[in-house]
């Protein structure tokens, strides 16, 4: 059990919409997580995978069901519990970044200390020097993200997604931004990183990147199909 | 609390990057702050003023006026229900006074605006008429020449002594003023003397230095009713002052009723006056405090702003661990340091306008003005930074970090 990092049990979002009409994003949704697993979330848009990515990230509650996170429940969280299991837990990797701009690259990627409520046993701030040099954009480090890259930003919040040394990364399209050589280069470091033992979910609506996973999970109108 | 300090780092750096927006919020601010203690140190300054003035006319005086002026609690002024405010105090009473042991000088109270003239130039001013006493009690010295003597107020010379402005009008060079003929409304008087300057007047206060000095026999000219509207009476010391009010109220009761008269010491007047003051500075102040709530809507406004534009960063921040009370905290203190930079920027202009205004009035800055301004502008911030604050902090994170 312990190798399980997160598991989704008969998970349903439903959402009453306006009229009273109730849209079901996910339904019954049964998935585990294990530790080192690099794991692709495909599917079309609408198909409920960004919902589905949202329950994982614990920014969103399921409607029904449990998620379980190494074998605890936690349904039953408070908002600022939720918080900071979110912080300890999980790195995120958006599509348009999100890089606060008016903070430096070094400041970006420190960001999620500002918000841990516990001791590191390592130095936070080397711990951002060896991403920075590892990715190849410490010499970057005092500049604005809108002065820099595409490619570059995407790295910068993947180092900001490890900085706290999170059991999972959670990549929403990640390349989605970038031109093809680049997302080449950023799927690649995905792949460095899970060699290290680094677990990873991707959620993608593009066959090519799901098939750089080592196990893809469908998604069509709220269902997994394979 | 290095918490806080990051908070409030962060707080500044933000304002940094937004100057011009920054300032104009801060402006509500500072105007506020800046009337605030602006008025709190005019009305201090006035105050001290005031109680120069008085301590200029020296120490340890009583003023014995006519009707019951003052209550016996001595500080509410009321007309005395027997008594009236016409002058009533006679030679006899200036004479008896005069023989009681512990006064060292009596100085009867007589007083008329007058034309005075020298040649072709035509002055107004304020004659007094009053005894010799009047001089060494009130530290008045005379620059040129000298003061008036008992003698010339026993055979009623027709003797003047100038205070410096006045002289300077009529003669340009007080010191050509000695031995001149004056007219006082259509009267000639010999100038024998004139005073050295003692400040003060054009804030309502007296002016003495624009008064004119004769002996109060020699008044009568002008005082044909040989009445007095006052007689001030000054202690041979301090301790002697409770001993000296007994004794005068005894000397005059001989002759008028108890409601007829009163005897109050110089600080009576002088609290009495001074909470006037202070109750006109209250209401001064609560005015120039609603520009200050002016400038809270200000900050409201600009915060709700604030949050609209960075609902995605809250997300941001939300998906990166922050919880409910940090993003709370991060935009409260963002009010607050634009609130109390406007009070701190207000405070400065203050101090600035405060030690320019020096030069011609005692205004001063007390710490408790200080303390107030910096202590409204930080409440100010957090009850106007805090509905803007709690809406950020409530949203939720999944809509946030969908926001585009």
């Amino acid at each position: 059990m312990s190798s399980i990092v997160i598991s989704l049990k008969n998970i349903s979002k439903r959402y009453v919409m306006g009229d009273e009409t109730i849209f079901t994003a996910l339904s019954d949704i049964n998935l585990d997580i294990n530790k080192g697993e690099y794991v692709a979330i495909v599917g079309q848009s609408g198909s409920g995978k960004s919902t589905l990515m949202h329950i994982i990230g614990l920014l969103d509650k399921p409607t029904d069901g449990k998620v379980m996170i190494e074998g605890k429940d936690i349904s039953t969280l408070d908002d600022d519990a939720t918080s900071t299991l979110r912080s300890e837990f999980v790195g995120f990797v958006f599509q348009q970044f999100n890089l606060l701009n008016k903070l430096t690259i070094k400041e970006n990627i420190l960001l999620p200390v500002e918000y841990a409520r516990r001791k590191f046993d390592y130095n936070p701030s080397e711990r951002a020097d060896y991403l920075m040099k590892r990715f190849g954009i410490f010499d970057k480090k005092d500049s604005f993200p809108n002065k820099i890259s595409g490619g570059q930003q995407q790295r910068v919040a993947i180092a900001r997604a490890l900085i706290m040394n999170p059991k999972l990364i959670l990549a929403d399209e990640p390349t989605g931004n970038l031109d093809t050589k680049t997302g080449d280069e950023i799927m690649e470091l995905f792949g460095e990183l899970n060699k290290e033992g680094i677990t990873i979910l991707i959620v993608t609506h593009e066959h090519d990147i799901a098939e750089r996973a080592r196990r893809q999970i469908k998604i069509k109108d709220g269902e997994v199909v394979k | 609390m290095k918490y806080v300090i990051d908070l409030f780092k962060s707080a500044i750096t933000d304002f940094g990057k937004n100057k011009g927006r920054t300032f104009l919020t801060s402006l509500g601010i500072l105007i506020g702050v800046m009337s605030v203690v602006l008025l709190m140190a005019a009305g201090a300054g006035l105050k001290l003023y005031i109680s120069q003035q008085f301590e200029s006319l020296g120490t340890n005086l009583l003023y014995v006026m006519p009707g019951n002026m003052f209550g016996e609690g001595g500080t509410g002024i009321r007309a005395g229900a027997g008594g009236s405010i016409a002058p009533i105090f006679e030679e006899k009473d200036i004479v008896d006074l005069k023989r009681i042991k512990e006064a060292e000088y009596v100085i009867p109270y007589y007083q008329k605006s007058i034309k005075v003239s020298f040649e072709a130039i035509a002055e107004y001013s304020t004659l007094n008429a009053t005894s010799e006493d009047v001089f060494p009690s009130r530290n008045f010295v005379a620059e040129y020449g000298t003061v008036f003597s008992s003698a010339d107020n026993s055979a009623r010379n027709k003797v003047a002594v100038l205070g410096s402005k006045i002289a300077e009008k009529l003669f340009s060079d007080p010191s050509l003023a000695l031995s001149k003929k004056i007219r006082i409304d259509g009267q000639s008087f010999r100038v024998i003397g004139v005073l050295q300057s003692k400040g003060g007047g054009g804030f309502g206060g007296p002016d003495f230095d624009n008064y004119i000095y004769i002996p109060y026999k020699t008044g009568y000219i002008f005082n044909t009713d040989k009445k007095f509207i006052e007689i001030m009476v000054k202690a041979k010391t301090s301790e002697a002052l409770p001993l000296l009010k007994e004794d005068i109220k005894n000397v005059l009761l001989k002759r008028l009723e108890t409601d007829d008269f009163s005897v109050v010491e110089s600080t009576e007047i002088l609290n009495t006056i001074g909470s006037i003051f202070s109750i006109l500075n209250v209401v001064l102040v609560a005015i120039a405090a609603i520009s200050l709530v002016v400038g809270g809507i200000g900050i409201l406004n600009i915060m709700y702003v604030t949050v609209s534009e960075r609902i995605k960063e809250i997300g941001v921040r939300r998906a990166l661990g922050a919880r409910r009370n940090d993003i709370l905290w991060q935009f409260l203190a963002e009010a607050v340091v634009l609130s109390v930079f406007g009070g701190v920027m207000g405070l400065g202009i203050s101090a600035i306008v405060v030690f320019l205004m020096q030069s011609f009035f005692p205004a001063y800055i007390s710490i408790s003005s200080i303390l107030l301004a910096l202590g409204t502008s930080s409440l100010i911030g957090i009850v106007f930074g805090v509905f803007p604050a709690k809406k950020a902090a409530d949203l939720s994170p999944i809509d946030a970090i969908r926001y585009e």
